[in-house]
């Protein structure tokens, strides 16, 4: 059962008009860009994460230690909160000592204080959260409270449902931690597609059939991923379900390559590079009834198509100036227009927020760029060291992954929109490469 | 309600630039470290993806049912036209059946290589008894899709001119690589234009 209770905001709400901050500039098509507003230089909120408490359950004090780091790490990859860890947890249900202890982490520079009552029943993690505002005065107030429920084989997922919600009441958007990240994981000739979570914990191999797996992109059910194999000697393209008892579907097995998976928003619908008719062109493959319908007609190289938000348009790359530039195309194929020009560029994502394209752009080392859906505003995201590509957005479109081996073997990155706070996602041994971010899990 | 928990956003940052501004870096305070990915031995993290999303009381799933009925169906778009040969059967000639190359992100046949593929176009026409694969490679420069689609278009130029010189079109199969499979795995441009490659190989009928 779903609640949500806010308290006491009313009187914040009547303050803030006059504390308003200006509006949010805005892209020529009249789209609001978040990113540029909570990008770098962006202040953060001060907020205290001391451990949950197991109310019932076995562990309690490590599984509540946990699921709070947990949660602090989300909020901190968030990039809106600067997160502090107390030792000691609250006292929740004890009135006089949990203000006592709310005003000492507010004196130790606290705006916000985040808890977890958390129950083990079962097979089931019971969690409530609830969120006190430390900057009211004397009397710390509680400003959001929600339970969720989760497996409790899943206690991280508790954490990052309760991360998403705190990013929710203090940004306006849920928060994506309750997310998970396909790649490649492997060596030249040997890649397999991995899950893991968002922030890289628990990868799992969802392909093991010793052949060459590439291009993993999530459905926006965040059910299944599309991605190409060699497994059957040929570059073919499937469907694989990560976590139901489901069979593989082959999505395209046509002669030459069938490769760049890209899904319409509403999942109906997939992008796709096929050479069948001759060189790679791209099409669109109905799921439902396996009908294609081809989109563009050109001598030279069409793919990695990448569909607009809202379903009516496709950006993809293209040879047909020479190098590879990244073009724009309505869902018909008409209306081409060319969005980058000079160099060579690939990797096209559109950004699920629709105001902006990432890509990879080729200047001796490669390096992720963004520029407006109009072509306005190409600028650098990374700057090096070594090759940073392959660029992947969370589904709020406030973060990118990528792929860099700036530290030698290839590794997943994160980072903030306008390339501020990269950071690696995996670590350790073996080669990691073309991240996709799911949708916001069901 | 978003605007209302924005605005309490607003609020409480604005209280660290009017309240607070003296009190950013308490010492009593610790900021804290993303943990490291660790692999499947852990406690934290679960032994396999996701157990199914029903057990949530989030914003109630989907339907599994609901947007796409027919996905749930094997095989919605497997159209293989005719039987594919499988590229394990065919060979390598060394010394027979040379490599051609190519420059970065470039297809064209260039003159030294037209000498090769005319070479190994004698033995195609005078071995007619064998079926050929043509092999197209990138180097590892570039990006994955591109290169696959790349080495497509060597393996297909370096077929056209095959064809043009009289063998069959029907006894060849191509297959690209991209930057999968370099014969080379150095860092460097004598590397690099190893692996920039149309390679040719062949089965008996």
């Amino acid at each position: 059962m779903l609640r949500l209770v806010i308290a006491g905001v009313t009187t914040l709400a009547l303050l803030a008009p006059m504390l308003w901050l200006p509006a949010a500039p805005r892209a020529q098509q009249g789209v609001e860009i978040r990113i540029d507003v909570e990008g770098r230089g962006q202040r953060k909120l001060n907020v205290a994460v001391p451990p949950f408490t197991v109310t019932t359950g076995p562990e309690s004090a490590a599984l509540g230690t946990a699921l709070a780091e947990t949660t602090g790490a989300d909020l901190t990859f968030s990039g809106l909160f600067t997160v502090v860890t107390p030792s000691v947890t609250l006292p929740a249900n004890d009135p006089p000592s949990l203000r006592k202890t709310l005003e000492d982490f507010a004196g130790a520079g606290a705006h916000a204080a985040v808890h977890g009552l958390v129950a083990v029943r079962g097979d089931r993690l019971e969690g409530e959260m609830r969120v006190y505002d430390l900057t009211s005065g004397p009397d710390p107030r509680q400003i959001a409270t929600k339970t969720f429920t989760v497996a409790s084989t899943q206690p991280r997922r508790l954490a990052h449902k309760i991360a998403d919600e705190v990013v929710l009441q203090f940004s306006g958007e849920l928060g994506v931690a309750d997310t998970k990240l396909a790649y490649v994981t492997g060596r030249p000739g040997a890649k397999e597609i991995v899950v893991s979570d968002y922030d890289g914990f628990a990868p799992a191999s969802v392909t093991r059939n010793r052949s060459i797996n590439l291009s993993p992109v999530w459905s926006p059910d965040a059910r299944s991923l599309a991605y190409t194999s060699y497994k059957n000697g040929y570059p073919d393209l499937f469907r694989i379900f990560p976590f139901e008892r489901r069979p593989e579907q082959t999505l395209a097995a046509f002669s030459g390559i069938n490769s760049s998976p890209g899904w319409r928003p509403d999942g109906a619908q997939l992008a796709l590079t096929l050479s069948k008719d001759g060189n790679p062109e791209i099409y669109v493959l109905a799921i439902a009834t396996g009908s294609l319908r081809r989109l563009t007609r050109h001598a030279g190289i069409d793919t990695e198509p990448t569909w607009s938000p809202t379903g009516r348009q496709l950006a993809f790359i293209s040879n047909r100036a020479g190098s590879p530039h990244v073009f724009v195309m309505d869902a018909e194929g008409a209306n081409v227009r060319q969005l980058t020009f000079g160099g060579y560029q690939t990797q096209p994502r559109w950004s699920p927020k629709g105001d902006v394209i990432a890509y990879t752009a080729r200047h001796g080392n490669h390096d992720v760029w963004a520029v407006g859906s109009d072509g306005s505003n190409a600028r650098r995201l990374t700057a090096g060291p070594g090759d940073n590509q392959g660029a992947a957005w969370s589904p709020d479109g406030r973060h990118l992954v990528f792929q860099s081996n700036r530290l030698g073997g290839w590794q997943i990155f994160s980072m903030l929109a306008d390339g501020s706070e990269q950071k690696p996602v995996t670590r350790g041994s073996g080669e990691h490469t073309s991240p996709s971010w799911s949708p916001r899990l069901p | 309600m978003a605007t209302r928990a924005s605005r309490v956003f607003i609020f409480l940052i604005l209280s660290l630039t009017v309240a607070l501004a003296g009190c950013a870096k308490r010492p009593a305070t610790t900021q804290a470290a993303a943990p490291a990915p660790t692999g499947s031995g852990q406690t934290m993290a679960p032994p396999a993806p996701v157990a199914p999303p029903s057990a949530t009381t989030t914003p109630p799933p989907p339907p599994p049912s609901a947007a796409r009925p027919p996905s749930t169906g094997p095989a919605p778009a497997a159209q293989t036209p005719g039987a594919r040969p499988s590229p394990k059967e065919f060979v390598a000639m060394p010394g027979v059946l040379k490599d051609v190359f190519f420059a970065f992100d470039k297809y064209d046949i260039r003159p030294e290589d037209a000498k090769t593929l005319d070479a190994n176009a004698g033995w195609f026409k005078s071995n007619p008894n064998h079926l050929i694969l043509i092999e197209g490679h990138c180097d590892e420069r570039g990006t994955n899709e591109y290169n696959l689609a790349l080495g497509e278009r060597r393996a297909k130029s370096a077929m056209n001119y095959l064809v043009s010189q009289g063998v069959q079109a029907s006894r060849i199969t191509i297959i690209s690589y991209g930057e999968e499979r370099p014969q080379c795995s150095e860092k460097n441009d004598s590397c690099w234009e190893k692996n920039r490659r149309a390679h040719f190989l062949v089965k008996p009928r």
